[in-house]
Parts: structure tokens; sequence; C-alpha cells
């Protein structure tokens, strides 16, 4: 039997290429849009686990320095360090600051860790130029997004930094570039005021006293022991909020994704809808084009089965097309974004047989018209 | 029944509306066509030609009477065949005043839509589609599409398709309303061939005052009901 709706595409095909192009680019947009949320939580996951801690201990009912601000002693690494099981124990700080930059300064999450330490954040293989830092001053580890060079000299606080380290795709929760700095550094950064801001806490009564403070301490716990249990003492003892590292991935992407995912969420189901819907409307203009033609087919006796075959088959197939075309689209643009976008083949299967359903969706409306056709009114100009 | 009826009409009304909207088209048409021949159809724009044309090609259901096809009723105050499509795939051949041809689809495709719908194989209504085409001399054009053929081209086309089916009777809607007196009468002399040929029988509605001579007989649709004319009748139309 004739393939109607492959000839009636060939008979357009630029017509029929250029429209399923429109429709992919908007499918395109669809599976950027997954990509940006399956990058959101690539992203929040690196610097988790590039730190690789078990356990993340943080000022008391908060949750951690990612959520909301916390704030805990330095030593407290060291009580941590003997308890029973406690592998390694680090104080780190984390804070958004400004790298000064000549066309505009670049917002970051600065890292603070002990060089001196046997917990490092920053993951030897995303290192991609220099070396970690080296003394306890005055340096600076960069990612490569930021812009500086090593040797670049960026002024923060009070002093002047030299960038020793690029790193490559290391970027916060928040989609913002890491920097790391030595701990004396950050701490100097995030706690220690400007002399006239002393004076004045002076004058005040208020001791300075904050630059013995981090953000978090991490531990490792020691093979052989549970992570909960240790948790639940630290919790009891030391009156701090301990998370695990499953806990703290599920604040990362649940508490503080869960939004921007229901947004992208929505923003996606409603592509999906406006593609579902430019698809039936491409499809009825395309049935209003041929009615003459279906109306001559149901006058000589064409089954409507045989119609609404080829409407069906070229509404899959403009689906197919354009699915096609989005998939090259999304492959093309997705690196310009500024944040990370992940494409996944699973996600893109996904999105395949929503379209498929949503093309057969489309095509009722061309089906529908078709079964309405008047053969009668082939007859009579 | 003749052997030989093609086409039998009895008591046929068809009226459209109702109560004070009623408009009666046709009242109480009877009348016979014989496999063979050719009968021109004639009325005034708005008389009922299509309407009749329509019914007997099982389009439009008539309100009361009775039609024959052959030697079945397929009419007696209702379809009595669940499927009409399948009659008129089956049994007759339609030929338009414009060819309209399927336009994706080249003239070879378009003959043998039809047979391919009433499950002939592809082969053998690939064959009857050549012997069509070679009889209208146009076997040359078979991988052409319609927008590439001139009008005399597409019509012969368009009588190739109707003839595709091996119908029993042909309904054509003025066939030569598009073409030049030359060509109206090309296609009227082949469809007069084919009539007496192939046995089929072949209503034409036509204005067409050229082709007339060629038509075995005149039926005319007057005050609703019908008339027959003789060829040598003035002033027919």
């Amino acid at each position: 039997m004739i393939n109607l709706a492959a000839r009636d595409i060939e008979h357009t095909l630029g017509k029929f290429i250029v429209t399923a192009m429109g429709v992919g680019m908007l499918l395109g947009i669809v599976l950027i849009m997954i990509g940006v949320y399956r990058g959101m939580m690539v992203e929040a996951e690196i610097l988790l686990n590039d730190i690789s801690a078990d356990i993340w201990i943080v000022q008391e009912d908060t949750l951690g320095p990612f959520a909301e601000s916390s704030r805990v002693h330095e030593d407290l690494k060291d009580i941590i360090y003997v308890m029973q099981g406690i592998d390694k124990s680090e104080a780190m700080t984390f804070q958004n600051i400004q790298l000064p930059r000549k066309d505009k300064p670049v917002r970051v999450v600065a890292v603070g860790y002990d060089i001196y330490g046997k917990i490092n954040p920053i993951n030897p293989q995303r290192l991609i130029k220099g070396r970690e830092l080296k003394t306890d001053h005055y340096e600076i580890v960069v990612t490569d997004k930021t812009g500086f060079k090593l040797e670049d000299k960026i002024k923060l606080g009070r002093n002047l930094y030299t960038v020793v380290g690029i790193t490559s795709k290391t970027v916060s929760n928040g989609g913002d570039p890491l920097v790391y700095l030595s701990l004396k550094d950050a701490q100097e950064l995030q706690f220690l005021y400007s002399n006239k801001e002393i004076q004045n806490n002076e004058a005040r009564g208020v001791e300075n006293s904050e630059s013995f403070m981090v953000n978090s301490i991490v531990a490792t716990v020691k093979d052989g022991f549970n992570i909960d249990e240790i948790a639940q003492d630290i919790r009891k003892w030391q009156h701090k909020s301990v998370y695990t590292a499953a806990q703290q991935k599920e604040i990362l992407t649940k508490n503080l994704i869960e939004k921007s995912s229901k947004q992208i969420g929505l923003f996606t189901v409603i592509l999906v809808i406006v593609s579902t819907i430019i698809i039936a409307l491409i499809i009825y203009t395309m049935t209003l084009e041929k009615m003459k033609v279906i109306s001559i087919m149901k006058l000589m006796g064409l089954p409507n089965s045989l119609i609404i075959e080829m409407i069906v088959k070229e509404t899959l197939l403009l689906g197919i097309f354009a699915f096609i075309f989005g998939n090259v689209f999304s492959h093309l643009i997705y690196d310009k974004f500024p944040k990370l976008v992940v494409l996944l083949i699973p996600d893109a299967w996904i999105l395949f047989g929503v379209i498929i359903l949503a093309s057969i969706l489309a095509s009722f409306v061309g089906v529908k018209k078709v079964i309405s056709a008047d053969p009668a009114a082939a007859i009579g100009g | 029944m003749s052997k030989q009826s093609a086409i039998k009409v009895k008591n046929l009304v068809k009226n459209f509306g109702k109560d004070d909207n009623l408009v009666r088209v046709i009242e109480n048409a009877s009348f016979e066509i014989q496999k063979g021949e050719v009968v021109a159809l004639i009325a005034p724009s708005g008389a009922g030609k299509t309407t009749l044309l329509m019914m007997i090609g099982c389009v439009i259901e008539p309100t009361s009477g009775e039609i024959w096809l052959g030697e079945n009723m397929v009419y007696k105050d209702k379809w009595l065949a669940k499927d009409t499509r399948k009659i008129r795939r089956e049994k007759i051949g339609f030929i338009f005043q414009a060819h309209y041809l399927v336009p994706f689809l080249n003239v070879l495709e378009n003959i043998t839509l039809l047979p391919q719908a009433n499950k002939v194989s592809e082969e053998d209504a690939l064959k009857k589609a050549m012997e069509l085409l070679k009889y209208f001399e146009i076997d040359d054009k078979a991988y052409n599409m319609s927008s590439q053929l001139s009008g005399g081209q597409n019509q012969r086309v368009a009588i190739a398709r109707a003839l595709a089916n091996n119908p029993e009777i042909i309904l054509a809607d003025e066939p030569t309303a598009a073409l030049d007196g030359e060509r109206a009468v090309s296609v009227i002399k082949m469809l007069k061939k084919i009539a007496l040929e192939q046995n089929v029988a072949i209503i034409t509605v036509t204005h067409d005052e050229r082709i007339l001579p060629y038509c075995d007989r005149i039926m005319k649709i007057q005050n609703r009901g019908i008339i027959f004319h003789d060829l040598n009748d003035e002033d027919i139309l």
C-alpha cells in the first residue's frame, strides 16, 4: 500500500523540515531546561564529593553553612578528633565574596581549609594548572571560570593574594565558582573587622574574638564504626547539629534546590504542553490544506482508516523529526549557558516518549477533521 | 431487472430541511440506465443535478425511493449496505470538473491508490494502471506529478483513475467544463469508447452543448422530476 504520509511529506519536504526545526528548537529548550536541573544537582554535590566528609558538625539548630549561617569554634575539631571512631577532623569556612576584576567583580564562594590538615577540599583531578596552597597566607586557588590566571594578584580585604592554582568545574551549589584560601586567611576575611570597626566595638565593650570561629567541622569516620551513632553522640554531648554526608546532600538537593527544580519542572511541563499545542495546530493546518483531497478520497471510497493513518503518521514523523532537531539544537547550545547544563540520554528518551504521546494526542485534531470531512464537498467547485 | 441494467432509480425523493424550510429537490424520479450507455444529465443550476449524482453515488442519502446498482438494491428508504463507501470503492468511478488528482502522488500512484485500498495486489494494480495509461497514451507520464502535466493530460489521468477499480458505473460531474472545445470532445469520445468497450454506464452532468451529440441519451431534471430528451431536440439546455 502506498505510504501516503511519506509521499505528502516528500511533496512538501522543505516546509516540513522548517516546521520540524521550529518545533525542534522548542524541544531543544525543554532538553536544556532538564539539563539545567541535572546541572544543579551535579553542582550541588561537587563540593560535598570533593570534601568527602562522613560527618558535618555545624552550629546547633542550623542546617549548616550551605543553607544558613553557622558558626562553631575552630578548636572543636580537636574535640571531635579524639572521639572514638573519628579518623580525621578539620575546620572549614564557606563564604560568598566578590573577587575584584577590571571589567566586573566575580561572585564566588571561598572555601577556607587548613592547608596542613588531613581533609583537603581541592580535588587533585580538578586542579588543571599550578598547585595547591602551600603557605598559610596570601595564596589563592581559583576556578577557571573566574577568568584569573596563574600569578594574578587579587586584592581581598586588606591584602593581595596570588593565584597559585586553577581548578576546573568547581562550583558551589548555587552555581558560583569556588576559590580556596587557607583557613587563617578565610577566617580573617570572614570574621576580622576593619580597624575602625574594631575600635567601634571596643568602645562598646564588644570583644573581637570571632577570628577563631569557623563555619563547620568536617570529619571522616574509621571503618567499622557507625556514622549515625557517632553523629548522635556529637549531638548529645557537644550541643551541635550534626549531619551525615547523605543528610547534607539531602539539605543541598532537596531543601535548597527543591524550589528551583519545581520551577524548572513547571517550565518544562508548560513547554511540552505548548509544543503539543503547536504540533496540533500545525497538523490541523496541514489537514485543512488537504481537505479537498481528503473529501475526494472519501468520495472515491477510500476508508477513513487509510486517511487517518496518513494524519497520525505525519504527526508522529513531525514529532520524531522535531525531537531529532531538538537534540541537535540542545547539544549545539548547551555549553553556552553560564550554569552547568547536563544532557543525559535517559532524559532524552523520556522526552521522546512524551513527544510520541503528545504527537498522538495532537493528531486527534487532524483525525477529527478527517472524520467530519464531507465527501459531497468534493463535488461542486 | 434487466441483466444489462446498471442503474435503476424508482420514485426517488430528496428533500432538504423541514416544515417551513422544506426544500423539495427531487420528486418521484424514476429511470433506468443500461450498461454501455452514456447519459448526459442536464438542468439549470440549482435544479439538483449534483444531488441526484451524489444519491446514485451513495454519497447523499435520499429521503425515500429505491436505488439499484447493477443487480443490487442499495437503497430502499434507507441504505441497505452498512458501508456505502465500500460500494463506491468497488462499483463506482468518479470524474470531476477539475482533475482533483492527489497532488502529492505521482500519476501511477494516483491510479493505483483505490485498487490497493480494495486489496488488489500492488503488482496487479500497477499492471492495470499501466494498461490504462497506455490506453490514454500517457504512459510516458507514469512517474510525473500532476503539476507537471497539462490540463488535458491530468483529465485523462483522472479518467484512468476512475476506471482503475473496474467500476460498473462512472459518475462524471462536468468533466469537460475546464477544457477547450477540442479537448472536451476528445474526453467525451473517450468516455463513449470506454462505455462501449468496458460495458460501463456513464452519467455525466454537463452544461456543455458540445458534448451532447456524443451521448446516447439526455436526462433532464425538470419540475423536480426526470424527463428524457431526444438527441435531435432543439434547445435542450
